[in-house]
């Protein structure tokens, strides 16, 4: 009954527009004052919830890849990952076209989130391809549907918040995700390439061996992340949070040193929209906290996990719920929130049904892949309409077709578990 | 002349708060790794970076709750305003205008609990555990950092009044 009331007032309150975090604590606060018989000492739990809930070294990484990512996009990285990628696939059918899912790939392997990776590549792919004749639609489409990539693609922002929700390793998570990433990434290239061969896309000159050489040779300051990254956190020399910090500094280095496109005159005001970016997650995060913390108090959780269980559902339609519901979710609310508050509603009933929690993480990153692209709250179709300067409804009908693709690899990730356990499970070893 | 010298202190502590984390971690993490290297022992051993992480995470919390309230300010913080655009004019007005009271009312009332809770935390004197600072020191970014978002929220609700302007924030503004 409590779960009603909650979930109801918490809909409520976003309906009328106000910020995301806002409706979290505003619920929590409504329904503690005015429901629940709780005295007012344990309301000010509330402000004590809002400081430890942050009291935890894996959420710090998600600040240290906002700031990693913005060195990356403002420094000169994504510009040479994107002449690398030209030179290797311009020549297909669609080159340009192929060349920005490419960079989005790349780029997803040295940042951790989609916004970021839509704005890197788009920002300069975009005016590029429309220069090129392709249709905006289009070219719109590709960008926000491979920025998507950001978050499946390791390092994910996402998979931090999903490692901290239900204490399960992020370095197994980040590995778990490499499979599918290049999954969804060799999914997206081939219908880009159909779609250019029907409509018979620009190609571009083949560049010689030598040209990919000096072009990698030039993205490899940028690329190089990756192994700073997945090597440093897989070979034990780091935990996650100092991967991102190590990465910050070397972005940072690469930004201002190497490539020397950043001036030191512009540093402040990177730091300062990474912080921007970043307070903006963790003020989501912390209301969170406190809204999943309600959650536990009032029991929810099990009550639902019980409930589902007594409905004896197999490990197939649950996931398959699992699906729809994030699809739902995902339409409305932003990542970090639908992961803190779903996360540890689903993870009793799939570990009773035998689900392994990394194939649940990556499953649920790929539905906020999804959320992203998917009308009212898409993220990625938000700054997709910015960098385009065109409307919400024509960017939301331009990613419609690819909403289908990004479903068929989702429906694929779920039922064949190996696909994201595969790897793992051979670097770790088996669970138990 | 008061806001002005508020938005630069805000925006300098935000941006000095990230820059200060980033460089304590890369540091630790240096130093771990130095002391593998036998020439450098002598002058590694004596530092110690075991208050790393707690310092951190300190500096986080504190970019965190200013920087919700620079926020405010950029108009970073989005909701779900399909439905509500789809209104006519003027009830999207009284919509905009309830739920920037609304964000007002929310860090107003945590305000508060956070006061009561520096409070609390003071008169019992705890301290925190690996760089031995007073806690109530550390959990004031609560209490000060909503009171600001509080002030952000009233700032802003006034100008829309006032203008019918609205802070966006755009992501496009990287380059």
């Amino acid at each position: 009954m409590s779960g009603i009331i909650i979930f109801g007032l918490l809909f409520a309150l976003l309906l009328t527009g106000m910020p995301i975090s806002i409706a979290l604590g505003l619920t929590v606060l409504a329904f503690l004052a005015l429901v629940s018989s709780l005295s007012l000492d344990t309301i000010s739990i509330v402000s004590q919830k809002l400081f430890t809930g942050l009291d935890n070294f894996a959420i710090m990484a998600i600040p240290f890849f906002v700031l990693s990512g913005t060195f990356l996009a403002t420094g000169g990285a994504a510009r040479r990952i994107i002449r690398f990628a030209t030179t290797l696939v311009g020549w297909m059918h669609g080159g340009l076209a192929m060349a920005a899912v490419l960079s989005c790939a790349f780029f997803a392997a040295i940042s951790g989130s989609s916004p970021a990776t839509v704005v890197a590549i788009g920002s300069i792919m975009l005016p590029a391809m429309l220069q090129q004749g392709y249709p905006k639609n289009f070219s719109v489409g590709v960008i926000a549907t491979s920025g998507g990539l950001g978050i499946l693609i390791p390092p994910s922002i996402v998979m931090v918040i999903y490692g901290v929700s239900t204490s399960e390793s992020i370095g197994r998570l980040f590995i778990a995700g490499i499979v599918p990433g290049i999954v969804m990434a060799l999914a997206l290239l081939l219908v880009t390439y159909i779609v250019a061969c029907i409509h018979k896309f620009p190609t571009l000159p083949r560049a010689s061996l030598r040209e990919v050489w000096q072009a990698f040779r030039d993205a490899a300051w940028g690329l190089a992340l990756v192994v700073v990254v997945i090597g440093g956190i897989y070979g034990g020399l780091f935990t996650p949070t100092e991967a991102a910090a190590v990465s910050a500094v070397y972005a940072f280095i690469v930004a201002v040193f190497v490539y020397k496109e950043l001036p030191w005159k512009q540093v402040p005001k990177a730091l300062l929209d990474a912080a921007n970016m970043s307070a903006m997650l963790l003020y989501i995060i912390t209301n969170a906290i406190l809204f999943s913390f309600l959650l536990t108090t009032e029991n929810i959780p099990q009550e639902l996990a019980q409930w589902i269980i007594s409905q004896g559902l197999s490990p197939w339609m649950f996931l398959l719920f699992v699906n729809i519901l994030l699809f739902f979710a995902g339409d409305f609310m932003e990542p970090s929130s639908i992961i803190l508050i779903l996360a540890p509603l689903f993870l009793p009933v799939a570990l009773q049904l035998g689900i392994d929690p990394i194939h649940l993480g990556i499953i649920m990153t790929i539905n906020m892949e999804l959320g992203m692209i998917t009308p009212p709250v898409g993220l990625n179709l938000y700054v997709a309409s910015g960098l385009a300067k065109m409307g919400l409804t024509d960017v939301t009908k331009a990613a419609a077709p690819w909403i289908l693709v990004v479903t068929a690899v989702l429906l694929l990730v779920t039922y064949v578990p190996q696909i994201s356990l595969w790897l793992p499970n051979l670097l770790y070893g088996t669970p138990k | 002349m008061f806001n002005r010298a508020l938005d630069r202190l805000e925006e300098g502590l935000v941006a000095s708060f990230m820059a200060a984390a980033t460089l304590v971690i890369f540091l630790a993490v240096l130093h771990r790794y130095s002391l593998g290297v036998s020439w450098l022992w002598p002058y590694t051993r004596a530092i110690s970076f075991t208050w790393a992480q707690e310092l951190c995470i300190y500096l986080f919390i504190w970019m965190a709750k200013f920087g919700a309230a620079y926020g405010v300010r950029t108009g970073i913080h989005v909701g779900v305003d399909v439905l509500v655009r789809k209104l006519p004019a003027r009830k999207q007005r009284f919509f905009v205008q309830f739920s920037l009271a609304a964000g007002a009312f929310f860090t107003f009332v945590v305000a508060n609990l956070g006061i009561r809770f520096v409070l609390f935390v003071h008169d019992a004197g705890q301290v925190s555990p690996d760089l031995e600072m007073p806690m109530w020191i550390v959990y004031l970014a609560v209490p000060l950092g909503s009171s600001l978002m509080c002030y952000r929220f009233l700032q802003v609700l006034v100008q829309y009044r006032r203008t019918g302007a609205l802070p966006s924030h755009s992501y496009g503004a990287v380059e």
